[in-house]
This record gives structure tokens, C-alpha cells and sequence, in this order.
């Protein structure tokens, strides 16, 4: 009856990740993060408007012209959100394949002996000292705000993330018997490590990835609405939003459309997330 | 006698599956009655339909099941949860991950005392659970109700578990593989103690196991089951006097025993000169303060074209013997020469590992033929041509398709992920084959081709062989010699033959007498004084 | 018990020690010199030359690290630069109103994620576990800043039930100061309830599918105790340690929280510190984030090992 169960639970391991995101959850995710990137992507051809261009009318409502208003300054926000998602997803798409890159270049360097494993744990809780915006509030305070302090604060917070997970899965594989096989059958420490174990570690990876844009948006949001992100008049989608709180009781509208966007983007990434993870699970 | 447990056509569904078939029998009160079969023959499913405790998917889809005047099968939940435990009650396989870790042995028996709530105060359940604990044997029980699991042996744990099913006095005791994880002399002591309890308390036993000769010694009768059907039935002695299903006849034939002669010398002749030597080999683990000593000053020979057994008990040392003689790790004191030269640190082409679990034991990530090349590779043999020939040719020998090189090992069943394990191994053109339990986690007739395929490879290749086994039937067939190995000593060495007619150490007597025969012998002396507090238990209770 | 905190202690002291290093090596780090742009544009040579020394920017780097952590160490903090007044005080300003914040958080985010993993687990209507499936996922999806948006919209500004924003000591006016704490505690718990109830759920429904389960299934224990006495044990653990995580998220969502709500905390002094570079401030408050954390992080693994026998009795 083992045998039965044992043989039903591997599939094949690609077809897990796709299966996870053929689901409902997985195309709602998939679909949310594709509309929201896909306007980002075409935001010089969606409109011709300067973002940056201050015009007459302030704090004005949807209209042929601004199909989303206009912000305090008179900047057509049609214009800001949609170059706005496009700033966000550059920033998160440059750090979060650094931090992956770094993170789990220790994991391996961790595996290869037992002070190297202690040394970058030790990076690790460091690194986890400092939650989020507090590293964030760390770098800035050396660095001043902008574009670059938001990558660095990004990457480096996805560092102990991708670099426990990786660690963790090759700790797992390194004990299961077909690594021991492949040392006894010759291969090199070096060989086994990259060869054998680390292909059966990635897996979660996939997830951590997912998981890593959602936190990606929501850092580089909490930075710009403290003031700490992209130098304005470049719009993101925190800097929008920040905006519009001082004038929520009078103009909701002003925060319809950046919270719409941010939401949408970090639920896709979440439900993206998940579909993966069930797929894996699976 | 009256029928306490009736099932009556049987049908499990797992989706459009039928895990089982239409399986039907009764059971007397106080009568045993034992369940055979190999993988995939439905009987473990069986087992839990019977409290209908099935896994997601699964689903009574006919029959019944009846007890006490009620079916099993279709009772609401809740009337089906005030039977659970009190009529019927059920022990499982494995005793570690049947007990709650982080929960006491107290709070664990008390939790099954209340669960049917018989009026008993705290204090009184305290000392009930006292009771059952000493009625299972646990040492010093009341004491140890304060314990958590990873306290205690596996086979105290497996006490436990029926300590726990026992707590209502319940009229059938359903045990799935009770004995499975556990050692020879662990096992017996086991089984002794479910006989005891049938008998003593009248409780009806069903058994399942894979292990015929578990069911012999526990059980009156027998089914055996295939597919999910019963291909047979009867009293358990004319079942193997005299089967009448052909399946049955080839379970008994597969399942080797202990009392026929070894059958290595028709299959090779060991050479003269020793082939590995092993002098004063130890291995001490942990630190210096917390040391752990799994090997003590181990000597052994291995000539070429020789099969030797080796047989113990799990920390015997065994494994650490074979993980130290491939170079897996350095042993702390001794020495391994192979022909007459110290082996170093580095990979031993000649010396090679199967591995006891199929599943793990192949990277599931890799193809069965990049599995076979890598130790080429590894060993820079031949380019990529002539790796691809030897894979083939490998593949061959196992008696595998070479086609399949370019499957994955889920693609494979079980014998035959062995057989690549094995394909492995011979590779790098090894003299020396260290097998690790090599057909331990296989099914009798998948054993006894793995088996054939090792003697007829032994015989066409000269390998030496160290056959590591904990049972000793497969051991005696296969083996030259035999080496018996306890607390990390090697205790007895000799011919196959006479160490099993003949033992010299009383261990080894020991494990002789533990292995379960396939004649039926109902259990040995009891100990009476436990039968007369078991039955003032229950006028109290 | 002892065993174990003698092994975990050093390592956490590593850390902070290594944390303090990395918080005084910020001040260093700033291009150019570090007195000049602490004392601001229009400051005289002598205030910057003030500065150089109360710094102890003349001496050599460790021993300037030494006297920084001696100070702290002996409560002689010093003075702010930028904020003005001593750092002291401004912290003792700040401390009552984030501990208020973070800890009525922390409640809040166990009484909801306990409840909504629990349900989610255990229920067998599919309509109720999609609910509770859809909580965890949406809650996870908005940022503080959004939830924080949108809960003024809606309490504040709409219904006008809560104040936009503001505080008030607990002790004057506990009715009043729950007010002003309701929407800043809510915002800040959501995330970090949703993330602990879908680690808690996960954790039960494993414990739900292990052999022990079956077991007790088998003796016919209720359902119901199962799920609290023999599942939710077996879960607790590793939610206890994804909670401590979920604290570093607490202090770091508190900078965020008491911006949008206007709450006098330490998050707004350390912000206020960071934009207008006074770096005593700074310093100082990073490392009792840090302090903080490791502190929390060495008590879950404590709370982990007295719930887990396992390893309490190796």
C-alpha cells in the first residue's frame, strides 16, 4: 500500500509548478499581475501625457481628460499611475534577482563547511534584525532617498528569505540516501552539492520568489510614503498614495486608482505564491 | 461462540479505483483471525474500513460491517465515534508517529479513558492508566506516565499503542502491522503480548501483515488477500499445509526458511586469499563529553566470490560497519586494507553500496541512466559513448530494458528501482558489493528475484558480497558465512549453516528463537498473575 | 532549559554585537564628514568642531565604537542635533505610546489569527473555509499604508465613528485612548494576523493528517478535542516562532502606522530623525529596535523548547 501512495505523490516536478498555476487561484494571480504589469509596461503608448507636467486644474475629478483626475499639483494621474507602476516594477525586478543571488550564494557557501554555515547564519539574524522599513530607515539614513537606496533596501531584505529557504532544503536533501549514493559512488563534494542537491532544494524557491515581489511592492510603498524612496516629481505608486492621504476627507477619489494598482499587484504575487505552493504540496 | 464483528461484502473506492473487493468474513468473540497480502492488496484498507477511518478519497461504496447490532459502514459519525475505542479499537503500524510527541503517556491514556465517558474521576483514571500501562509490560508504569513518547523504545512505544487500545476493554482489537518497524526480539515479545491479551481478556484479534509468519503465530485463522479480493481462507494450519489458491502456493514458496540449508556454496566458491580485511575497526560519534561507541573493535574477512551475512538488530552498528567500509565516513580507530592496501579517504572504486530503501536511495531528479553513469563520471571512465554502451549493458545485466534508460525512477515499481540501485553499484566494475538491507523494504516475491539476480551477478562477476539482513531466513539462504553483530561487536562468525543449526552465542540463539516459524504454534508460557489483575480490572472498571 | 539558554545566548549577544557594530559604522559611512553634515550647513567651526569631539570623531575607530556603547551602556545618551533636547527623553516621550501600539497589536493579531486558523482548518463547509481562505489571502495582499487609507475612509472620514488620528494616554482617558488606538492597532495587526493564521492552519491541518490524529481518531476521541488538545499543541510551536518574526514586522509596520495616524511614537521620532539626518537619534533607536528583537527572538526560542518536549528533555 506504500508503494501505491509513494508513487501517486511525485509527479513530475515542472508539471507541479504549472499545475499549481493552472488553478483558479493561480490564473486570478497570474491574470491580476499581468493586467496591472502589462500597463506599466505600455504606459508610453497608453498615454501621451508628461507625468510630471503641472497643470491648471488641481485636485480634479475623473474626466475625459484625466480619466483618474488630477493630484494636487494638477498632474494628470492617469499618466502618474501608470509610469508609476512602471518605476515599481524596475525597482523590484532589479533587487529582488539580486537578493535571490545573494541569498542563496550563501546557502551554498554555507554548505560547504561548518563555520561557513555558523558565519552566514549569523549574516542571516543580522540581516532579520532589521525588519523591513527599519533597514530601510538604516539605508537612507547613510544613503539620503532615492532610487538606488530603494534597490539596496529590497535586495537586502530578501537576502535571509531566499538564503534559509535554500539552506534549510539542501540541509533536508544533503541527509536523504541518494546524495550518500552519489558521495560513495565518487562524485566530488563539490558535484554532489550542485549536481544532486541543490536541483531537489529549489523547489521552494519558486514560491520564495513570489512571496519576494509581493514584499518588494510593499517596501518600496512604505519607503516612498515616509519620503524615503524615488526623489519626487517621479511618480511610484507609494509616492501617489502618500499624496493623497492629506487630502482623503475631501478628495477620495484622488487614492482610488494607486490603491487599486498596489492591491492588485500584491494580491496577484500572493495568489501567484500560494498556486505554486499547493502545487508543490500537492 | 457468539459472532461479534460481521462484515459482509466489503467494497472500498478510492474514486473510480476499488481498493476492496467484496471482502467478507466473521469474527467470533475472542477469536484471532489474520490478514496476508502484499503491497497494494487492499488488506491495510481493509483494516481501517473496518472503523471506517478510511484516507481522503476513500469510501465504503457496499457492504457492511456489523457490530453489536449495528453497521459500521453508514452510522452517523457521532454514534460511530462512541464505538471507536470502547467495542472496537485498532493498533497501528508505526508507534512513533502514532503517539501525540508533544502530549505526556498520562494525558494520552487519559484522553482515551475519557473519550467515552465512563463516570471516572480524574484520580481514577490516573490509576487506570497506571493499570493498562503495567498490563502491557512498561516498567515502573505509574512512574511513567509523566513521559513523553521519544521516552521510550520503539517497542515499549508499540506497548503503549496497545495499552491505549485496551483502555475499554473493547471486543475486537484490530492491529495493522503491529510488528513491522520492529526487531526480531522486539517482535516476538509483541506478538506474545496481543496472544496474551486475546486470551486473557477474550478481546478478538485481526491481524494484518505482510509477514506470514507474523499471522502463524498470532492468528487461528487466516485470509489472503490480492487485489483487494480474498483469494483464500481457512484455518491458518491448513492454509499452509495445504494451499489450494496458486497464489498462495507462490506466497509460501517466495518465503524463505530458516530451516533449509544455504544455497551459496552451489552458486559460487569463495577465493583463498581475503579479498577486504577489516582489523579493529571503531566508530565513535558525539562529542567527548556525550560519545556515542557504534562500532567495538570490528574484525572481518571478505573473500572474492563469498557472500557474507550479516545480521543484528537497528543499533546493532550494522549500517555504520557498511557506511564506513564504502569511505562514508572515517572510522575512529582500525583498519580497512583491500588486497592487503590501506584504503585511503578517497572514492573506492572497488568497493560499492545497494541501498536498503529504493525510493530514496535514486535521485529523483535524474534520469535511471544519468543515475548509472554518474559514478563513470565520477570515476572519469570512458567518454560519453562508451558511458551510454555501459549503461545499456548495465541495464541488461539487471535484467532491466535498456530502453528505459531515459525514465525517471518514479517511471519504475519498486524491485525494479532495486535493480537499478544495484546497476549502479556494478558500474565502476566494483569487486566488493556492500548491500544495506537490500530486500528488507520489498515484497516476498519481489525479495526472492532481487535475491536470484544478486547470486546469478555473484556468479558471473566474482563479486564478494556483505549481505547486511536483519532477518535471518533470507541471510542463511544467501550466505557463505555468517557474522552476527550486537552492540557493535561482531559476537559470532561461521559457516551459514551451523551458526543458524548451531548458534555459539546465546544472542544469536536469541535471534534464532525470535524469528517467527510458519507452523503454527500458539504462544508460549504465559504469565499468569497479570490474567487475574486484568480480570479484577474489569469487574472494577 | 538552562542547557539550552546557555547554548542560544551567546549567539544572540553575537549578534547584537554585531548589529550594534553595523548601527555605528551608519554614522561613518555618510559621504564626507560626518560633524559638518550633523551640524548643518549653517553651523559655525565651532559648534562643528563641538561635535567632532563630543563624537569622538578625532579618535580612532574602536575606541570611538567603545565610548558610544559605554555611554549607552552608563544611560548618558546625549544630546540631538536636529530634533533638539536629549535623546533620552525624547525616546522616554515615545516609548509609552509605540509599546501601547505594538503590544495592542500583538493581541490583536493572536485573537485573530487563533480563531481564523482554527475555523479555516477544521470546518468542512466549503463556503466558510473560502471565506477564511479569502481573509488570510486579501488581508496578506494590502499593505499597511492601504489598509491604513482605507480604514480612515471608512471609520473616520464616512462614519465618523473614530478619530482620523491623534493619541491619548491610557491612563488619563482609557475610553477615550482606546478610541484613538482602534484603527492604528487594526492596521497594524491585519498583516501579521493574516501570515500567523495561515502558518497556524497550515500547522494544523498537517498535525490534522499525522499518525497521531488517526490514533486518537481510532479511540474514539471527540473531534473537537482533537483539534485543541491534540492537534493545536503540535501546531503552536512553529507558530510561536513565525510570531516572533511577526514582531520585527510589528516595530517596522509601527514607523508607518504612527505616520499615518498621526501617533507621537518612536516611529515618527525615528523618521523625523532619519529626514533630518540627526544621527544621534538615529543610532540610538536602531539599536533598541535590534535589542528589542533579538530579546524577542531568544524568548520565542525559549517558548518553543518548553512547548516542544522534544527538544526540552535532549
Amino acid at each position: 500500500m506504500t508503494t501505491a501512495t509513494l508513487t501517486l505523490k511525485s509527479p513530475r516536478v515542472r508539471g507541479r509548478h504549472l499545475s499549481g498555476l493552472l488553478t483558479w487561484r493561480g490564473l486570478t494571480g497570474l491574470a491580476l499581475v499581468g493586467a496591472v504589469a502589462l500597463a506599466g509596461l505600455l504606459a508610453p503608448l497608453l498615454t501621451d501625457t508628461d507625468p510630471n507636467a503641472q497643470g491648471p486644474l488641481a485636485l480634479a475629478g475623473p474626466s475625459a481628460d484625466h480619466p483618474f483626475g488630477t493630484d494636487d499639483l494638477g498632474r494628470d494621474l492617469y499618466s502618474r499611475v501608470l509610469h508609476g507602476i512602471g518605476t515599481d516594477l524596475t525597482l523590484i525586478l532589479t533587487a529582488v534577482p539580486i537578493g535571490a543571488l545573494l541569498g542563496c550564494s550563501a546557502a551554498l557557501l554555507a554548505a560547504t563547511s561548518r563555520w561557513a554555515d555558523l558565519a552566514v547564519q549569523r549574516a542571516f539574524d543580522l540581516l532579520l534584525a532589521f525588519p523591513g522599513l527599519i533597514l530601510g530607515l538604516a539605508v537612507t539614513a547613510v544613503l539620503g532617498p532615492g532610487r538606488w537606496p530603494v534597490v539596496i533596501v529590497i535586495a537586502l531584505a530578501e537576502i535571509p528569505g531566499f538564503g534559509r529557504q535554500l539552506r534549510a532544503g539542501i540541509l533536508v536533501q544533503r541527509e536523504r540516501e541518494y546524495a550518500l549514493a552519489a558521495r560513495v559512488g565518487g562524485s566530488s563534494p563539490a558535484r554532489v552539492l550542485l549536481r544532486h542537491v541543490l536541483p531537489n532544494a529549489v523547489d521552494p524557491l519558486v514560491v520564495q520568489t513570489a512571496v519576494a515581489l509581493s514584499l518588494g511592492v510593499f517596501i518600496e510603498g512604505a519607503m516612498s510614503f515616509l519620503g524615503l524612496g524615488v526623489r519626487p516629481p517621479e511618480p511610484t505608486l507609494g509616492s501617489i498614495l502618500s499624496q493623497s492621504v492629506a487630502y482623503l476627507t475631501t478628495d477620495p477619489a484622488f487614492a482610488a486608482a494607486p490603491l487599486a494598482a498596489t492591491t492588485a499587484l500584491v494580491l496577484g504575487f500572493t495568489l501567484i505564491a500560494e498556486a505554486l505552493n499547493r502545487g508543490i504540496r500537492r | 461462540m457468539t459472532t461479534v464483528l460481521h462484515v459482509t461484502d466489503l467494497t472500498v473506492d478510492f474514486g473510480s479505483a476499488t481498493a476492496v473487493d467484496g471482502v467478507g468474513f466473521e469474527l467470533a468473540a475472542g477469536d484471532t483471525l489474520g490478514i496476508v497480502g502484499e503491497s497494494g492488496s487492499g488488506k491495510s484498507t481493509t483494516a481501517l474500513a473496518l472503523l471506517r477511518m478510511l484516507p481522503p478519497g476513500g469510501r465504503i461504496s457496499a457492504g457492511s460491517v456489523r457490530l453489536a447490532g449495528q453497521d459500521l459502514a453508514t452510522l452517523p459519525e457521532e454514534a460511530l465515534r462512541a464505538l471507536r475505542g470502547r467495542r472496537i479499537a485498532m493498533v497501528f503500524q508505526d508507534p512513533m508517529s502514532s503517539l501525540n510527541p508533544v502530549l505526556t503517556i498520562g494525558r494520552q491514556l487519559d484522553e482515551a479513558l475519557r473519550a467515552h465517558g465512563t463516570g471516572l474521576r480524574k484520580a481514577q483514571r490516573h490509576a487506570r492508566a497506571a493499570e493498562l500501562l503495567d498490563l502491557v509490560g512498561i516498567p515502573d508504569a505509574a512512574g511513567r506516565l509523566r513521559d513523553h513518547p521519544h521516552q521510550f523504545s520503539g517497542g515499549q512505544r508499540q506497548r503503549i499503542m496497545i495499552a491505549l487500545a485496551l483502555a475499554h476493554d473493547a471486543e475486537v482489537l484490530v492491529a495493522d502491522e503491529p510488528t513491522t518497524a520492529l526487531d526480531p526480539t522486539v517482535q516476538q515479545q509483541i506478538l506474545r503480548l496481543l496472544t496474551r491479551i486475546n486470551r486473557e481478556t477474550g478481546t478478538a484479534l485481526v491481524v494484518i501483515s505482510h509477514d506470514l509468519g507474523v499471522i502463524t503465530q498470532t492468528c487461528r485463522r487466516l485470509l489472503v488477500m490480492r487485489d483487494g479480493r480474498v483469494v483464500e481462507r481457512g484455518a491458518t494450519a491448513e492454509v499452509l499445509s495445504n494451499p489450494q489458491h496458486p497464489y498462495t502456493r507462490e506466497l509460501l514458496a517466495a518465503v524463505p526458511r530458516l530451516d533449509e540449508p544455504s544455497r551459496a556454496a552451489a552458486n559460487s566458491t569463495p577465493g583463498e586469499q581475503p579479498l577486504l580485511t577489516v582489523r579493529g575497526l571503531g566508530k565513535t560519534y558525539g562529542t567527548r563529553r556525550r560519545s556515542v561507541t557504534a562500532l567495538h573493535g570490528v574484525d572481518l574477512d571478505l573473500h572474492p566470490g563469498e557472500t557474507l551475512g550479516l545480521v543484528g538488530e537497528s543499533g546493532s552498528g550494522k549500517s555504520t560497519l557498511a557506511r564506513a567500509l564504502v569511505g562514508a565516513h572515517a572510522p575512529s580507530a582500525g583498519s580497512i586494507r583491500f588486497r592487503g592496501q590501506e584504503l585511503g579517504r578517497r572514492p573506492r572504486r572497488e568497493v560499492q553500496l545497494v541501498f536498503q530503501d529504493p525510493y530514496s536511495s535514486l535521485n529523483p531528479r535524474m534520469t535511471a541512466g544519468q543515475i548509472i553513469a554518474e559514478p563513470l563520471i565520477a570515476h572519469g571512465l570512458g567518454d560519453r559513448e562508451r558511458r551510454a554502451a555501459r549503461v545499456a549493458e548495465l541495464l541488461g545485466q539487471v535484467g532491466l530494458d535498456p530502453a528505459t534508460a531515459g525514465r525517471h525512477p518514479r517511471a519504475f515499481s519498486g524491485g525494479q528501482r532495486q535493480r537499478l540501485g544495484i546497476a549502479r553499484a556494478l558500474a565502476p566494475e566494483p569487486s566488493v558489493l556492500i548491500c544495506d538491507e537490500p530486500v528488507s523494504a520489498l515484497d516476498v516475491s519481489v525479495q526472492a528475484q532481487v535475491i536470484d539476480l544478486l547470486a546469478r551477478l555473484q556468479r558471473e562477476l566474482g563479486l564478494a558480497i556483505l549481505f547486511i539482513a536483519h532477518d535471518l531466513a533470507v541471510v542463511r539462504q544467501v550466505s557463505h558465512r555468517i557474522a552476527v553483530m550486537h552492540g557493535g561487536r561482531i559476537v559470532e562468525t561461521g559457516p551459514a549453516d551451523r551458526v543458524v543449526t548451531a548458534p555459539e552465542h546465546p544472542y544469536t540463539a536469541e535471534l534464532l528463537a525470535a524469528v517467527p516459524r510458519l507452523e503454527p504454534a500458539l504462544a508460549g508460557p504465559a504469565d499468569s498473575a497479570r490474567a487475574t489483575a486484568l480480570a479484577s480490572n474489569r469487574s472494577t472498571a | 532549559m538552562r542547557t539550552f539558554l546557555l547554548k542560544r545566548l551567546p549567539s544572540a549577544l553575537l549578534v547584537l554585537l554585531l548589529a550594534s557594530f553595523a548601527v555605528f559604522l551608519i554614522l561613518r559611512l555618510i559621504p564626507g564628514d560626518p560633524a559638518t553634515s550633523l551640524a548643518g550647513p549653517d553651523a559655525s567651526p565651532e559648534t562643528v568642531a563641538a561635535i567632532r569631539s563630543q563624537l569622538g570623531l578625532d579618535q580612532p575607530l574602536f575606541s570611538q565604537y567603545a565610548g558610544w556603547l559605554g555611554r549607552l551602556l552608563s544611560g548618558d545618551i546625549g544630546p540631538s542635533y536636529a530634533i533638539g533636547g536629549q535623546v533620552a527623553d525624547l525616546i522616554g516621550d515615545g516609548l509609552g505610546a509605540t509599546t501601547q501600539l505594538t503590544l495592542g497589536a500583538l493581541l490583536l493579531v493572536v485573537l485573530i489569527a487563533l480563531p481564523l486558523a482554527v475555523v479555516g482548518a477544521t470546518t468542512r463547509s466549503r463556503p466558510v473555509a473560502a471565506v477564511v481562505q479569502a481573509v488570510t489571502t486579501g488581508v496578506l495582499a494590502v499593505p499597511p499604508f492601504v489598509t491604513g487609507v482605507l480604514l480612515v475612509l471608512v471609520f473616520a472620514v464616512s462614519l465618523g465613528l473614530l478619530p482620523a488620528g491623534g493619541h491619548e494616554s491610557l491612563l488619563r482617558e482609557p475610553d477615550l485612548a482606546v478610541q484613538y488606538l482602534a484603527m492604528p492597532a487594526v492596521c497594524l495587526a491585519l498583516p501579521s494576523a493574516a501570515v500567523l493564521a495561515r502558518y497556524l492552519k497550515d500547522g494544523i491541518e498537517r498535525a490534522l493528517a499525522e499518525d497521531y490524529v488517526r490514533t486518537a481518531t481510532a479511540l474514539g476521541v471527540s473531534r473537537r478535542r482533537i483539534v485543541w488538545r491534540h492537534a493545536l499543541p503540535n501546531a503552536l510551536p512553529s507558530a510561536i516562532t513565525v510570531l516572533g518574526l511577526q514582531v520585527g514586522q510589528l516595530i517596522a509596520g509601527a514607523v508607518l502606522v504612527e505616520r499615518i495616524f498621526a501617533w507621537p511614537g518612536l516611529g515618527q521620532l525615528i523618521e523625523q530623525g532619519v529626514i533630518r539626518r540627526d544621527y544621534p537619534v538615529v543610532q540610538d533607536l536602531l539599536l533598541l529596535v535590534v535589542a528589542v528583537y533579538v530579546t524577542v527572538q531568544l524568548l520565542t526560542d525559549l517558548a518553543y523548547t518548553w512547548l516542544d518536549p522534544r527538544i526540552r528533555w535532549e
